[in-house]
C-alpha cells in the first residue's frame, strides 16, 4: 500500500478567528460530562426541586379552592376558610412567583449546584491537567485565554441547565396563568399577593442572579479544578471554600458579634447578596441580619475572581514546569 | 568534536553555525554506503530530491534563543534556521530537543532571542497556523472517537464544522485510520495513537510540522507507510523537524539533522558533512578488490589516509581523514590500476556514530 497525497488538499480558503475556538473547547468538555450517569442523577434530583416550585403553585391554588367551596369542621367547630387561605397564601408566598420565589430557587438550587460542580469539575477541567492533553489544545491557533474561556463556557452550560433554565421556566409558568405578570411591574403590589417588582424587572433580576452565579462559579471552578485536578481533593477545597468558610462566618458574626464584614469570608452569601440586589430586595430585608453592604460583597468577590485569573493565568500552559 | 560544540557559543566565530547552518543539497552522498545500506541510500536519494526551494525566508528561525527552567538551562543561544524538507532532531535525554520541539509550536517563550515561524512569533495564533505539532504524549479524551478529536482538533484550527467533517475525513485517510476512526481513543494501539495525532497535526495543512517520535510504536508496515508521507510532504515544500531515538529509521528518513547536546545545537546539516567535521575521528572504510597488495600499497601513499589494517576476509580497513578527497582519491586509483571492487563499505558514517563520536561516545 502506498501512501496517496491525492484527496490531502492543500487548504486554500481562510481560517475563523481564534475566538470561534471557544465553543469547541466547551463542546468537548461537555460532551465527556453528559456521557457521566453520575450528571444525570444530579441533574434529575435537582429537578425534583423545580419540580417542587413548578407544582407548588398549582397545589395552592387546588388547596384554596378546596378550602374555599366547602366550611371546613373540626369537630364542632368550624374554622375560619378565609382566615386560613390567608394564612396558607403567607405561609407559601414562596411559590407566588415574586422575588421571594426566585431568591429561594436560587439559593436550594444552588446548594446542588455546589454539589454537582465539585463532583463534575475534575471531567469538566482536571482532566486535561491529569492527562496532559492540554499541548493538543495549545498547539492550536489559540491562545490561554481562549482555553480558559472554553473551559469557562462549559461550567457556564452546566450552571445555567441548573439555575437559570429552570428560574426561567418558573416565570413563564406565573405569566401564563396571569399575564399580568409580564406587563405590570407592580402586580404584586396590586393583587396584594406578595412583594417586589414583576414583569421585565423581575426578569433581569432573575437573569442577573443566573449572570453572577455563572461568571463566579465559572472562574473558581475551573481555577480549582486545574489547581486540584481530581474529584476528591476538588470536593474538599470547594466544600473549604464555600461551606467551610460560611459557617466561619456565620460563627463569627452571628455567634461571636465580630464586624458584619466578616461574613463577606462566605462567597456563597456574598453570591446571594448580590443576587438578592438583582432581584430588587432592600438591603434592610436581607435575613440573617446585619449583612454587608452590597458593594463589598461585589468587591470580595471581584477580588476571588482577580486571583482566580491570575492563577490560571500561571497555570494554563502546554508545558508543566517542575522546579 | 570538541570544536564543534564550542562552536555553537554566539559569541564566538563558529564552524558549524557558518557551514551547514542553511540546509544544503544532499548532493555529497559518497560511494561508501554501497553495501547494505541501499535501501536507505534510495531514500536519502529520494529526500535529496524533495528537499524543496533553499531560498526565501525560514520557515523556522531560532535566533540565538535561550530558555531557562529556573536555574536550569533547557536551550542556551541556539541559532537554527530551517526551510523546506525534513531534519532530524537528535540527542540524549536532557540535550534540550523537547524544550526546541515546544519553543517551536510556541508553547513556551524564549527567555532571550526570538523564535520566528514565517516570520512570527511562535507563540502567536498567526504563527501556530502554520504548525503542526505531534506531541509524544498520546493522552486525550478516551471516550471520545478518533474521528470526533480529529474534527475537533480541525475546530479549533478555524475550520468550519462542514469543512472540519470533510477535511477531518481527508487526514484521516491520509493516515490509514478512515475504517478506524468510529472507536473510541481508549481502544486504540499504541500505533493507531500516533497515526490519529499525525492527523491532528496535519488537518490545517501546516508548513511547519514538529514530529516528537513520530514512529515509536508503529509497527513495521505502518512505519514504513508513514516514512513515504513524511517524503510526500517534504516534496510538497513542506518543513518537518523530527524528534527520534529511532536513528535507524530517522537515518530512512533524513540525511539532514541537527544535533543537540547540553542545551546547545552542537552540529546542524547534512550527515555527510558533519562527519567530515569530526577530524579526530577518520572515517573507517571497508574494502575490498581483486588485487588487495596493490590498493594497499596505493592507499598507504594516500596523504589522507592515516591507518591501514587487513581484516581476516582480506579485506582492507582504512581510516580516512577528509572523506570526500579520500573517495576521489580512490576513484582515480581504481581507474588508473584497472582494479575492481568487490567490496567498498563505510563503517562509522551512520547517524549512531557521528552521534557517538560527537557527543562523547554516549549515543
Amino acid at each position: 500500500m502506498t501512501v496517496q497525497l491525492l484527496h490531502y488538499r492543500a487548504w486554500q480558503g481562510a481560517f475563523r478567528r481564534p475566538s470561534w475556538g471557544v465553543w469547541p473547547i466547551a463542546r468537548v468538555a461537555l460532551g465527556s460530562l453528559l456521557r457521566r450517569r453520575l450528571f444525570w442523577l444530579l441533574y434529575a434530583a435537582s429537578l425534583f426541586l423545580f419540580l417542587m416550585f413548578f407544582f407548588g403553585g398549582y397545589l395552592l391554588d387546588w388547596a384554596v379552592t378546596q378550602v374555599s367551596q366547602a366550611p371546613i369542621k373540626v369537630g364542632n367547630v368550624t374554622l375560619d376558610t378565609e382566615r386560613l387561605v390567608r394564612s396558607m397564601r403567607q405561609t407559601l408566598q414562596v411559590l407566588s412567583g415574586n422575588q421571594d420565589t426566585f431568591a429561594y430557587f436560587f439559593n436550594f438550587q444552588g446548594t446542588m449546584v455546589m454539589i454537582v460542580l465539585a463532583l463534575t469539575g475534575a471531567v469538566l477541567v482536571g482532566n486535561d491537567f491529569t492527562f496532559r492533553s492540554l499541548p493538543f489544545y495549545l498547539s492550536k491557533p489559540i491562545n490561554r485565554w481562549h482555553y480558559i474561556l472554553g473551559k469557562c463556557l462549559a461550567v457556564a452550560v452546566v450552571v445555567n441547565l441548573l439555575t437559570t433554565l429552570p428560574a426561567l421556566g418558573l416565570y413563564m409558568q406565573h405569566g401564563m396563568d396571569e399575564w399580568e405578570y409580564f406587563t405590570n411591574v407592580a402586580y404584586f403590589e396590586e393583587s396584594g399577593m406578595g412583594r417586589g417588582p414583576a414583569s421585565w424587572v423581575l426578569l433581569l433580576g432573575v437573569l442577573g442572579f443566573g449572570t453572577i452565579l455563572t461568571v463566579f462559579l465559572s472562574v473558581t471552578l475551573v481555577a480549582a479544578a486545574s489547581w486540584m485536578r481530581r474529584t476528591m481533593p476538588l470536593v474538599m477545597v470547594w466544600c473549604a471554600v464555600f461551606l467551610f468558610l460560611h459557617m466561619v462566618a456565620v460563627i463569627l458574626v452571628d455567634g461571636l458579634r465580630y464586624n458584619v464584614h466578616w461574613r463577606l469570608l462566605g462567597l456563597w452569601n456574598n453570591l446571594c447578596l448580590l443576587g438578592y440586589a438583582c432581584l430588587g430586595f432592600d438591603h434592610e430585608t436581607i435575613w440573617p441580619a446585619p449583612q454587608p453592604s452590597f458593594l463589598a460583597a461585589g468587591i470580595t468577590l471581584g477580588g476571588v475572581m482577580l486571583l482566580c485569573l491570575t492563577y490560571l493565568n500561571q497555570r494554563t500552559r502546554a508545558v508543566e514546569i517542575v522546579r | 568534536m570538541p570544536d564543534l560544540l564550542e562552536s555553537t557559543d554566539p559569541s564566538r566565530g563558529d564552524r558549524a553555525l557558518e557551514g551547514p547552518l542553511v540546509r544544503a543539497p544532499l548532493s555529497l552522498v559518497n560511494g561508501a554506503r554501497i553495501a547494505n545500506k541501499s535501501e536507505s541510500l534510495e531514500a536519502k536519494d529520494s529526500a535529496a530530491a524533495e528537499l524543496g526551494p533553499k531560498t526565501g525566508p525560514p520557515v523556522l528561525f531560532f535566533d540565538r534563543v535561550s530558555r531557562w527552567y529556573g536555574p536550569v538551562i533547557g536551550v542556551n543561544g541556539v541559532t537554527l534556521e530551517l526551510r523546506s524538507g525534513i531534519t532530524g532532531l537528535v540527542g540524549h535525554n536532557g540535550s534540550g530537543k523537547s524544550t526546541l520541539m515546544r519553543l517551536a509550536a510556541g508553547h513556551l517563550r524564549p527567555d532571550l532571542g526570538a523564535v520566528l515561524v514565517e516570520g512570527r512569533q511562535a507563540w502567536t495564533a498567526e504563527a501556530k497556523r502554520h504548525v503542526g505539532y505531534c506531541p509524544e504524549l498520546d493522552t486525550y479524551y478516551e471516550e471520545m472517537s478518533g474521528r470526533r478529536f480529529i474534527q475537533c482538533m480541525a475546530r479549533l484550527s478555524g475550520f468550519s464544522r462542514a469543512e472540519a467533517r470533510s477535511r477531518g475525513d481527508e487526514v484521516l485517510e491520509l493516515v490509514g485510520m478512515a475504517d478506524r476512526a468510529q472507536r473510541p481513543l481508549a481502544g486504540y494501539s499504541k500505533g493507531m495513537r500516533q497515526r490519529i495525532k499525525l492527523a491532528q497535526a496535519l488537518i490545517h495543512d501546516p508548513k511547519l510540522l514538529l514530529l516528537d517520535e513520530p514512529l515509536s510504536g508503529i509497527d513495521p508496515i505502518g512505519r514504513r507507510e508513514s516514512i513515504q508521507l513524511f517524503h510526500k510532504l517534504a516534496g510538497r515544500g513542506k518543513c518537518l523537524l523530527i524528534s527520534s531515538h529511532e536513528l535507524e529509521e530517522l537515518e530512512k528518513l533524513t540525511d539532514h539533522v541537527a544535533i543537540m547536546a547540553a542545551g546547545r545545537i552542537a552540529a546542524v546539516g547534512p550527515l555527510t558533512q558533519i562527519r567530515d567535521l569530526l577530524d579526530d575521528h577518520p572515517l573507517s572504510i571497508r574494502v575490498a578488490s581483486d588485487q588487495n597488495k596493490v590498493l594497499a600499497t596505493a592507499l598507504l601513499d594516500c596523504d589522507d589516509v592515516v591507518g591501514l589494517d587487513r581484516l581476516p576476509d582480506d579485506a582492507l580497513l582504512v581510516r580516512a581523514r577528509n572523506p570526500r578527497r579520500f573517495f576521489q582519491r580512490l576513484t582515480e586509483l581504481v581507474i588508473s590500476e584497472h582494479l575492481e571492487i568487490s567490496h567498498l563499505e563505510s563503517l562509522d558514517e551512520s547517524t549512531h556514530d557521528v552521534l557517538g563520536y560527537l557527543l562523547g561516545g554516549k549515543s
